[in-house]
């Protein structure tokens, strides 16, 4: 059987540290600026030095680290065949290991750990900003605020936001049901990980089927309830925790962006010297 | 006779004074809160989908693991038309994006395919209303979504991950031709190895969504009601 219980939506980890408390569109926009920047480095020092912020960084979010290393998990496949493909596939330099048509050299091991160290800062650096710090629920509210502009030409940006956050709201719920209906299928008989691809599809069907029913009887039912509660889409709409930008959230939003910036300063000064 | 003529005519005025003071769905909004909260349990349905890939333990290889995720897509391109399956796979895979094994990239192809495929099929469906016009719509969605990706991987995909990482093609031909003996260089490896694997998914998908659909449509269209609210007489569970 899948482990269907094991998901979960986002990694967001309690806390109340100052990263925590930012203001969320803040941390979207430095996590575009951090990762435009972890792409940009090229050198050691360069990269050393944005090794040294995003630990300031995870100082500043208080996480312990252990779960902060967990964030990297999901790459670890893609880290290993980058670094695999680096190490093989460099003929330059001195060879430290020789054998069959497998040649290792000093350059392609050195090649190799930089990769790895740029995707590791990469993804470590959206995570603590993000998606560690950040509810998925206060990500789609201020998705809808950056995007608000784009209400002009059209866009629902206000039924996206709605929409997603709708979502997030009914996963753990038709997780719960998705497991329960297969549950159910199974003991009928219905089989999802044996046989050919044709028989498997057919049992994906008979899960389907009643999940599809029951997904849009929510919808439904949901639609009732608000439109009984007058729900009339985004214009006027009030809201109880409105995003607000204070003092705080523009120091800090200016001391991390000045960081970024130093940081593609101490690359291109290397590059050029 | 009279009377019941005045009585349709009392609820023609009841719609007309509706539409003057609430606007109709079309005048109000954009969208009405049903078609709303559908998008929404779909892109969810999707999302729940797309994490069960994570899930599964990788011991059947790639070719032979199924995008499951893009069935609600496809529901919804059949359901609302395909303006609504892009708003579909948009929220899936924004939904998606913290737990990414590709820093976003993967997410960015998903959506690109995702929408060429249940755009089309959508497109189609809704000037062709009927089993013919659906077959006839999975058919061009999974072959422009081969046609797609085939460019995407060709143009931007691959080039773009060996610029990121470093990451010889070399290499990677390396590894199709120890699978395959056709592939040689980049070009053949797309036509021998992406190509039949994007058609045989999009088969697959097709197949599924086109069973699902053809169950869950009378419930959609109104012949037969969802009655929200009330005690359930019949439960909707399917006999397979």
């Amino acid at each position: 059987m899948l482990m269907i219980k094991d998901i979960s939506i986002g990694r967001y980890y309690q806390g109340d540290s100052i990263l925590h408390r930012l203001d969320p569109r803040v941390k979207i926009i430095l996590c575009f600026f951090y990762m435009v920047t972890v792409f940009m480095m090229t050198t050691v020092p360069g990269l050393l030095a944005t090794f040294a912020v995003v630990v300031f960084l995870c100082i500043l979010s208080a996480i312990p680290v252990d779960t902060i290393l967990k964030s990297v998990r999901p790459i670890v496949f893609l880290l290993l065949f980058i670094m695999l493909l680096n190490v093989l596939t460099t003929r330059t330099g001195h060879p430290l290991f020789s054998w069959w048509i497998v040649k290792i050299t000093d350059e392609g091991v050195l090649r190799a750990g930089l990769m790895a160290l740029r995707l590791f800062l990469l993804i470590l650096s959206t995570s603590i900003l993000l998606t560690l710090t950040t509810t998925p629920l206060l990500m789609a509210d201020s998705l809808e605020s950056l995007f608000g502009p784009l209400k002009r030409i059209r866009v629902p940006v206000h039924e996206m936001a709605m929409m997603m956050s709708i979502a997030l709201r009914f996963i753990p719920t038709l997780v719960e049901e998705t497991d329960k209906i297969m549950k159910a299928q199974a003991s009928r008989g219905a089989e999802y990980d044996t046989g050919n691809v044709f028989m498997r599809a057919r049992g994906y069907v008979s899960v389907l089927v009643p999940l599809f029913v029951s997904a849009f009887k929510r919808a439904e039912e949901l639609a009732i309830a608000m439109d009984a509660r007058c729900y009339r889409g985004g214009e006027g709409r009030t809201k109880l925790h409105v995003l607000h930008m204070n003092a705080k959230d523009y120091f800090w939003f200016s001391f991390l962006s000045c960081l970024c910036f130093a940081l593609i300063f101490i690359d291109l000064f290397v590059k050029i010297s | 006779m009279n009377e019941k003529e005045k009585g349709t005519d009392y609820t023609n005025m009841l719609d007309k004074m509706k539409k003057k003071f609430f606007g109709s769905d079309e005048t109000r909004r954009r969208m009405s809160t049903r078609k709303m909260t559908s998008l929404a349990l779909l892109a969810a349905l999707a999302t729940i989908l797309m994490y069960l890939e994570i899930a599964i333990p990788v011991v059947v290889p790639s070719f032979l693991k199924l995008d499951l995720s893009e069935i609600p897509v496809l529901i919804g391109a059949f359901a609302f038309g395909p303006g609504s399956a892009i708003i579909i796979e948009l929220i899936k895979n924004l939904l998606h994006l913290p737990v990414t094994s590709s820093l976003g990239v993967g997410e960015l192809a998903n959506f690109l395919a995702g929408s060429i495929f249940a755009g089309t099929a959508g497109f189609i469906y809704r000037k062709y209303k009927s089993k013919k016009g659906a077959i006839a719509g999975l058919a061009a969605g999974t072959i422009a979504m081969t046609v797609f990706t085939s460019f995407l991987n060709y143009y931007f995909m691959l080039p773009f991950y060996a610029k990121l990482f470093h990451m010889p093609i070399d290499g990677l031909v390396a590894f199709g031709t120890a699978v395959n003996v056709y592939v040689t260089d980049l070009k053949t490896m797309i036509i021998f190895a992406f190509v039949p694997f994007n058609l045989f998914k999009g088969l697959i998908v097709s197949l599924i969504t086109a069973l699902v659909y053809n169950r869950v449509s009378p419930l959609l269209h109104g012949r037969k009601r969802l009655h929200s609210g009330q005690p359930e007489t019949t439960p909707p569970v399917t006999q397979d």
